[in-house]
């Protein structure tokens, strides 16, 4: 039923509109959530949306310091955010790309990313963006071998190494959720904390610059670029979330009930990540490395299940 | 034929060292014979890569039959050598002019008797032949490693490096004593027999080739003389030891395993030993504060990366699976070129920053990105090659490794590709925190000393040689499907049986890859123009930083303080702090240094021990002529005597 043209196309479409659209929307559910926790009432859903819409009508203010480096960092956010929706599948249908390999080329993307972004950050000259790159390098690192070893459990489950192939491979059903898949699912959700700056690795909300690891590094953005730093980190988290989801999606019998799903578990992961933030607080810098290399050994642990 | 255009490049090259020492004013025909050679070889290596065709010469020479080849391994490593030192010639027109006082001339000499050196390492197909043509390339570097020897640090690792090449050339000779007992012939030529595992000869073979060969690559352990070496040289010699020079022990490994049957585990003991290598490389590149050492602790990782694609393709060969080793070997050579390019381009950049402030401190720079816009320009490619990034060449060398471990371990799951994939994975995480440093700190920001205020861009002939080879690292990527059918004559040498697998099996993904590649650097070239399009306020306030009024360029972070995060996990880096007492502290002290873990933490102090005991048998050197003679007669007796005895004794 799914190689007819026409739904081949509205699948293309749904997806386009989603990498395109809605990524705003779940830094927006993240933050009510938190809200409605906290007991207040909170910004509205669509706040991004109105913020972007401002920012990109103001000028942006640039200091002396800095160079065309400085812009490389909100362009390759958002550049890297949309090819690598290109390449990740939302729910069971395939990505409009797809190409065995394509997942290592899918994690180096957002390496790209947070370089540039940490160059940027570095070119201000600031002492406090300085020490939020490095922050950021250091942790990322130590995701990285997370992330792979999570690669090489699915790719050893699915035989392929192409993201459609790992998280959206048509045999797949309800019932292959097992003890890898979950600590898989365990690895990769630090990994998404940690890589879109969250409780309990970084605070998004903080207001004391030593403290902050993401939010630090893009202190001196404003205007348009700032825009697309906003816009980028909300398209990360919507972009991750399809590839911390993929795998766990129950499978339905009708195409559009598949998109529902995927949105479904997108908010899920959104009020997940929102009452992890709302009920934690950030860790020690110090012991961050330590949840890291917890995520590390749970896809470790992960992998060696396979052969068990 | 296309041995001939290398023979005559090799002339060329020789004449322009010839030029050099009749100390006659010819800088421009120096450079114009050596981008001849460099043009001459380049056109036969890539006529052989393409057409795959052996071109062989085999003549008598002192009644030994010699025999000069070029294959397509052989032009696989011409290829990136002759590129490097054509360049490197242009650029050392500016950087280190022939009218040098008392250097100028002596290293244009060793710069031309290097790249014949190693042109011929590459073609010499004979035992002896070759550890002559090595010879001269470990002592052209020797000499060229030495070029600044009033600086005793300098002259310190210049001899460390000259008595590791000759520990590895003893290795080699006695590789070549065992390869002409095993096969009758000093002639390095033929194949194994298909299907056969190597006997314990043959091993003993290849470990003695893995040990010798090691020392000139630079692999951990016998790393330690590298760092010191490649930051002291002047930074095209860097350039062309680091990027090129390394890869001679490469070749020497992958050339004597050609000559002999796969051996089965040995495989998965090089890739570990890249592995290692690769982190430890990384690991210490990170914390360097001398930015020519981090170019060099650098080339160690890559050395590693390559070990592993060696692994792999060995692994392959061993288990009768040409696509593993196809992937293995490819992946190693691909990523031979794809450091042989981003390597130079930043020792070349190295150098432009070391012409311009001379300091090799991190710390005493910054800001440069304003007083030298091209060299920032031109060496962002290079940065972001050698951290693995897309759209450059280096990742793509990368993507075929990771390729190949999920293929091995989609087919049988060794535990070793899993550990690759987590070392890989590391080790590119550590690379973009070290370059990450290296450039944020040189280029971006506010200068830290007055070294850096006054810094300007070089001449063109500086940074054209720079501006070419960042693009070749781009193009490299974007172009990289074009590579596969040369890439597969290269793995055809090292593990026959399997033609043009890459080009066949890669082709389509790799195009993906490209075409993605290409997408990425076109968005990000219309955010580019749209970010352009919209107004800014005129006038430049100061950095925010929290709204501090009065920042002075020595608050800006430090290079040491952006990689301390790692030093608590690293041995190598040692620390003193006195600790604070009182409610009114007394002034204080900090210090940190860095220290290797195998040259000076654990071999020198040994060394040093070694050689006080050794100085008892200082007596025997008298220095008078007449008991060296005496000297002489006791061997020549006790030879004599021992021939009379071994007769006797065994009859």
């Amino acid at each position: 039923m799914e190689d007819i043209l026409p739904i081949r196309l509205v699948h293309l479409l749904l997806h386009g509109l989603t990498a395109l659209l809605v990524a705003p929307l779940i830094p927006g559910l993240i933050n009510k959530v938190k809200a409605l926790v906290a007991g207040r009432q909170g910004p509205r859903i669509l706040q991004l949306y109105y913020d972007l819409a401002k920012l990109i009508r103001k000028r942006a203010v640039f200091s002396r310091t800095t160079t065309w480096v400085f812009l490389l960092g909100p362009i390759a956010t958002v550049t890297v955010g949309w090819v690598a929706a290109l390449i990740v599948p939302f729910g069971h249908f395939p990505a409009p790309i797809r190409f065995e390999g394509d997942a290592i080329f899918f994690a180096y993307l957002f390496g790209v990313a947070r370089f540039l972004t940490v160059l940027s950050a570095l070119d201000t000259g600031s002492s406090f963006e300085g020490m939020g790159s490095a922050r950021e390098l250091t942790f990322s690192a130590l995701a990285e071998p997370a992330l792979f070893l999570g690669f090489a459990t699915l790719a050893k489950y699915s035989g392929s190494i192409s993201l459609s192939g790992m998280l959206a491979s048509p045999q797949f059903t309800l019932s292959r959720v097992m003890a890898p898949h979950i600590l898989v699912l365990t690895a990769w959700f630090i990994v998404y904390l940690a890589e879109n700056a969250r409780i309990p690795v970084d605070d998004p909300n903080t207001h004391l610059e030593l403290t902050m690891i993401h939010e630090v590094m893009v202190l001196d953005h404003s205007g348009r670029p700032f825009a697309l730093v906003l816009y980028g980190s909300s398209l990360k988290l919507l972009v991750l979330g399809a590839l911390i989801l993929g795998p766990f999606l129950p499978r339905t019998h009708y195409w559009w009930l598949d998109w529902v799903a995927f949105f479904g578990a997108l908010a899920a992961l959104a009020v997940a990540v929102g009452i992890v933030e709302s009920i934690m607080a950030r860790f020690r810098m110090n012991k961050v490395p330590q949840l890291l290399l917890a995520a590390v050994v749970a896809s470790a642990f992960a992998f060696t299940l396979l052969f068990a | 034929m296309d041995l001939a255009l290398i023979l005559s490049a090799m002339g060329c090259w020789l004449a322009a060292s010839v030029l050099a020492l009749t100390r006659l004013p010819g800088g421009r025909l120096y450079i114009g014979l050596g981008l001849l050679g460099a043009g001459l070889a380049l056109g036969g290596a890539t006529h052989t890569l393409i057409h795959g065709q052996v071109s062989q010469m085999q003549f008598q020479f002192w009644g030994a039959a010699v025999c000069l080849e070029l294959d397509a391994l052989s032009a696989a490593f011409i290829l990136p050598l002759q590129v490097v030192v054509g360049l490197g010639c242009v650029y050392a027109s500016t950087y280190w002019p022939a009218s040098t006082p008392r250097t100028g001339t002596f290293v244009r000499f060793f710069y031309a008797l290097l790249a014949t050196a190693l042109t011929a390492v590459f073609i010499c197909r004979q035992g002896m032949i070759f550890l002559v043509a090595w010879e001269l390339m470990a002592i052209s570097a020797f000499f060229l490693v030495g070029t600044e020897h009033e600086r005793p640090e300098v002259r310190r690792s210049s001899w460390i490096y000259l008595v590791s090449t000759h520990t590895g050339t003893l290795c080699l000779i006695a590789l070549v004593v065992l390869l002409f007992r095993h096969t009758g012939s000093l002639l390095w030529s033929g194949m194994p027999t298909p299907g056969t595992h190597a006997n314990a000869g043959e091993i003993v073979i290849l470990l003695v080739a893995i040990l010798g060969f090691t020392f000139k690559a630079g692999a951990f352990p016998l790393h330690f003389w590298l760092p010191g070496a490649h930051a002291g040289a002047p930074s095209h010699i860097s350039a062309v030891l680091s990027a090129v020079m390394l890869k001679s022990g490469v070749y020497g490994i992958l050339r004597i395993s050609s000559l002999l049957p796969p051996v089965p585990h040995l495989g998965g003991i090089l890739m570990i030993l890249g592995g290692i290598t690769a982190l430890y490389g990384v690991a210490c590149a990170l914390a360097q504060r001398d930015y020519k050492r981090l170019l060099a602790y650098s080339s160690v990782e890559n050395i590693g990366i390559i070990f592993m694609g060696i692994g792999l393709g060995w692994t392959g060969r061993a288990l009768g699976n040409p696509w593993l080793a196809a992937l293995g070997f490819g992946g190693a050579i691909l990523h031979v070129w794809n450091h042989a390019f981003f390597k130079s381009l930043l020792f070349f950049g190295a150098g432009s920053v070391l012409h311009a402030t001379g300091t090799r401190e991190l710390h005493a720079l910054g800001g440069l990105g304003k007083r030298m816009p091209i060299t920032t320009l031109a060496i962002l490619p290079g940065v972001m090659a050698v951290s693995a990034l897309p759209p450059f060449n280096g990742f793509v060398s990368e993507w075929f490794l990771y390729r190949g471990f999920f293929a091995s371990l989609l087919h049988d799951s060794p535990w070793w590709a899993v550990l690759a994939i987590f070392a890989l994975a590391l080790t590119g995480g550590l690379a973009g925190v070290a370059f990450a440093k290296f450039f944020g700190f040189l280029f971006l920001g506010e200068p830290h000393s007055a070294a850096a205020e006054h810094a300007h861009d070089p001449g063109p002939s500086m940074w054209v040689p720079m501006a070419i080879l960042g693009a070749i690292c781009l193009f490299m990527s974007l172009g990289s499907p074009l590579l596969l059918p040369l890439l597969d004559r290269v793995v055809s040498v090292l593990a026959p049986g399997s033609p043009e697998l890459l080009a066949a099996g890669l082709g389509r993904d790799l195009s993906f890859l490209s075409g993605m590649s290409i997408l990425l650097i076109a968005m990000g070239a219309g955010a580019f123009l749209w970010l352009r399009r919209s107004h800014s306020v005129p006038e430049r306030p100061g950095t925010w930083d929290c709204g501090y009024a009065a920042p002075t360029a020595r608050m800006q972070y430090t290079a040491d303080s952006f990689s301390d995060g790692w030093s608590a996990l690293f041995p190598m880096v040692k620390t003193r702090v006195r600790r604070i007492r009182a409610i009114f502290p007394g002034r204080t002290t900090f210090h940190t240094g860095f220290q290797d873990a195998v040259g000076d933490a654990w071999l020198a102090p040994r060394i040093d021990r070694l050689a006080t005991r050794l100085l008892r048998f200082r007596r025997l050197q008298r220095g008078y002529l007449s008991i060296y003679i005496l000297y002489i007669l006791i061997a020549l007796v006790a030879v004599f005597l021992w021939m009379l005895v071994r007769r006797r004794l065994l009859g």
